[in-house]
């Protein structure tokens, strides 16, 4: 394990979590697919990490290969997931590898729920309609913190009032099909904080939800995250959520990171032609209606039927014959922290 | 107004008083314990050639409303006039079965879910063709053809009329489920969330085909659509609903720089920008959708407004013009002063 530490030579002292060149597939009987393709990206403490793209860009499947959920038959074929991991003597801890351990083994499941919590797309069928939200609420706390049944009932109506879900006393005797979808993403986010993580993934939280309601939830993962002090790493498709949200942030196409940077120069300067035509292809409500959207031309490929060379370049407007569909372009860092995986900028 | 500009547009749609509740049954008898006001008095129209979206969160009504037009659910109350191809206006709601076949070969809808909207054992000759069998429309050969024809219009090359839906990707399927829509030449389109399944940089090739089909074969369209940004994207106006009523409509371009209900402000400072500078002190609405089947008295939105007084708390507001095409349902919308959008260069409305 150790020597697979030192095998990278960047290692920042504040690390937080680190994804090194993660590569997981799904071996199917119709042939493999890669679903993350060597992807790497920091998750800085305390701070929010917006993934951005589109299906099937590798994006959930990164998030929950990190936790260790991969649905059958996933596997995690290479790369690294350092994790700062707490431990009971030392206050800053020490930093793990999580693909190092069993994914049903004791370690994983002490950090999965507790360390590192996971918020579902889909508030309707994350909860179990048998069991009263109370019971799952406690049974998560029960599970990860020492503490009786009572005390573990006193924490669920308390994470539940944080949430802003009223009558809390109340709703702990309800079932998941009584309360709207607004209050049912609460009660998810609540379950998921209820044992102080220190890295809240939250994967499309608000996809299912309405603007206005979408606009509440938003507000409370960034309140809860300035009084927690947690890292969240947001995976999302829309851009607007990623402008709202993220400090850094992180655009992926078929597996891999095409470009990483701070928020402000991923809208404002993005370098990657995907980033780009990306941008220029939402509509804005500032823009005159019925103008023609620049849009991107074809469509996403199948992952079975991955071009060669650099994963854009059939769709690429900046496509340089020769070279894009050759090679596959390495990322490069341009200024400080803005990395960019695309030929334009190669060399120099 | 516009009169003396231009020829005032014709009405190719006009809806009034437009209801649909659906009765809630309890207990052994199924007996009727009240009902969901879906639709609760909803009046608007739609000119010829123009594009009226429809906006509203998730129970607001909207796919309703566009369902009744259709006559897909026979609405419990009210006029649905629709200008069919020979001139005359007919009420679709009122219309017998046997004749509303005719009148749907002029209003055609796009769905929603490229993927389920298909039948996967059918080819896209089938697929594309089937209104023109259900309408004996031409023999077989002639079928080819407008169906080859229907292809083409909306990019999809002719040869792929062979194959089965699971070929094609998103984008593609939404395009099929385009053609079907056009393949009887229709007047009115009905489109439900036609690209709310659909990757952001296919939903932008789609949007523009929708745009310059409606140029090319004179369509209107009923855009039906939660996502603010898309529906002032493709719309000349814009309805706005909650809970069963028609709360604003007016011009797009003034319903976003000037709305006039606090609903649609709110709505549009809940929209999340794609821009980090233009991060704000948003306003966010608190508190929840009223429920359709028990709405609170007066206002439904009173509850959640920040503008409500006693009026609003028991007095229902009507929809009222209070500039020229815009309506509003609102007690206070001539006194307050609401926030829209900015524009990026804004050289005001004109």
């Amino acid at each position: 394990m150790d020597s697979l530490l030192d095998a990278n030579l960047e290692r920042p002292k504040d690390e937080f979590l680190s994804v090194r060149n993660l590569h997981t597939h799904f071996p199917l009987d119709e042939g493999t697919v890669v679903a993350v393709d060597g992807a790497s990206f920091d998750v800085a403490a305390g701070k929010t990490l917006g993934i951005v793209g589109e299906s099937g860009c590798g994006k959930s499947v990164a998030a929950r290969s990190i936790l260790g959920i991969l649905d059958k038959p996933g596997v995690i074929v290479d790369g690294e997931i350092r994790f700062r991991h707490r431990t009971a003597d030392d206050e800053s801890g020490e930093v793990v590898d999580l693909t190092n351990y069993d994914v049903d083994g004791e370690e994983m499941r002490s950090i999965r729920g507790g360390e590192i919590a996971y918020v579902f797309q889909e508030p309707m069928t994350s909860f179990s309609p048998v069991h009263t939200i109370g019971n799952q609420l406690m049974e998560a706390i029960l599970l990860h913190r020492d503490v009786s049944k009572s005390e573990a009932e006193e924490i669920a109506i308390d994470m539940l009032r944080q949430v802003g879900i009223p009558l809390p006393e109340e709703r702990i005797r309800q079932y998941s099909f009584e309360l709207s979808g607004g209050l049912r993403q609460r009660a998810m986010i609540a379950m998921a904080l209820s044992c102080n993580p220190s890295l809240l993934i939250a994967d499309e939280p608000t996809t299912a939800l309405d603007v206005t309601t979408q606009a509440q939830i938003l507000e409370l993962i960034s309140d809860l995250q300035k009084e927690f002090g947690m890292a969240v790493m947001l995976i999302t498709h829309d851009l607007g959520v990623i402008a709202e949200m993220a400090d850094d942030v992180v655009v992926m196409y078929l597996g891999k990171v095409v470009e990483s940077a701070p928020v402000d120069d991923i809208f404002h300067d993005p370098k990657h032609p995907y980033t780009k035509a990306l941008l220029q292809s939402i509509p804005r409500v500032q823009s005159e209606s019925r103008e023609m959207l620049a849009s991107i031309t074809g469509s996403i490929p199948h992952p079975y039927d991955r071009p060669s060379g650099c994963a854009f370049n059939p769709r690429c407007p900046s496509f340089i014959e020769g070279t894009c569909d050759v090679g596959e372009p390495e990322s490069i860092t341009i200024g400080s922290d803005h990395q960019v995986s695309c030929f334009l900028y190669q060399e120099g | 107004m516009v009169e003396d500009t231009k020829q005032a547009p014709q009405r190719l749609l006009d809806v009034t008083d437009l209801r649909k509740y659906f009765p809630i049954k309890k207990g052994f008898l199924r007996r009727e314990v009240g009902a969901i006001r879906a639709v609760d008095d909803v009046s608007f129209f739609i000119n010829e050639g123009e594009t009226l979206g429809l906006v509203g969160e998730s129970g607001c009504g909207k796919t309703t409303t566009s369902r009744c037009i259709l006559r897909a659910v026979d609405p419990t109350d009210g006029q649905i006039m629709f200008r069919s191809a020979v001139g005359e206006f007919v009420d679709v709601a009122k219309l017998p079965q046997s004749q509303l076949r005719l009148l749907r070969r002029e209003m055609q809808m796009i769905f929603q879910d490229p993927f389920s909207s298909l039948n996967p054992r059918m080819t896209l000759l089938d697929i594309v063709g089937e209104p023109l069998l259900n309408n004996g429309i031409g023999n077989r050969s002639e079928r080819e053809e407008r169906v080859a024809d229907a292809l083409e219009l909306v990019g999809l090359r002719p040869e792929f009329m062979r194959r089965y839906p699971h070929a094609f990707s998103g984008g593609q399927r939404q395009r099929i489920g385009i053609a079907r829509a056009l393949v009887l030449r229709p007047r009115l389109i009905v489109a439900d969330e036609p690209v709310s399944a659909l990757d952001v940089s296919v939903q932008a090739q789609v949007l523009n085909l929708m745009m310059e089909l409606q140029e090319e074969l004179d369509l209107t369209y009923l855009f039906v659509a939660h996502d603010l940004s898309v529906v002032k994207h493709i719309s000349d106006r814009v309805a706005v609903m909650y809970v069963g009523k028609m709360v604003e409509v007016a011009v797009s371009q003034e319903l976003f720089v000037q709305p006039r209900h606090p609903y649609t402000a709110a709505l549009l400072s809940s929209n999340p920008q794609p821009d980090p500078r233009s991060r704000s002190e948003r306003v966010v609405l608190q508190g929840e959708v009223a429920n359709p089947a028990d709405p609170p008295p007066g206002c439904y939105f009173n509850p959640r407004c920040s503008y409500a007084t006693d009026i609003c708390r028991t007095q229902a507001p009507q929809l009222t013009e209070i500039s020229p095409e815009h309506y509003v349902s609102c007690h206070r919308a001539e006194e307050i002063e609401l926030p829209g959008v900015v524009m990026a260069d804004s050289n005001g409305i004109g």
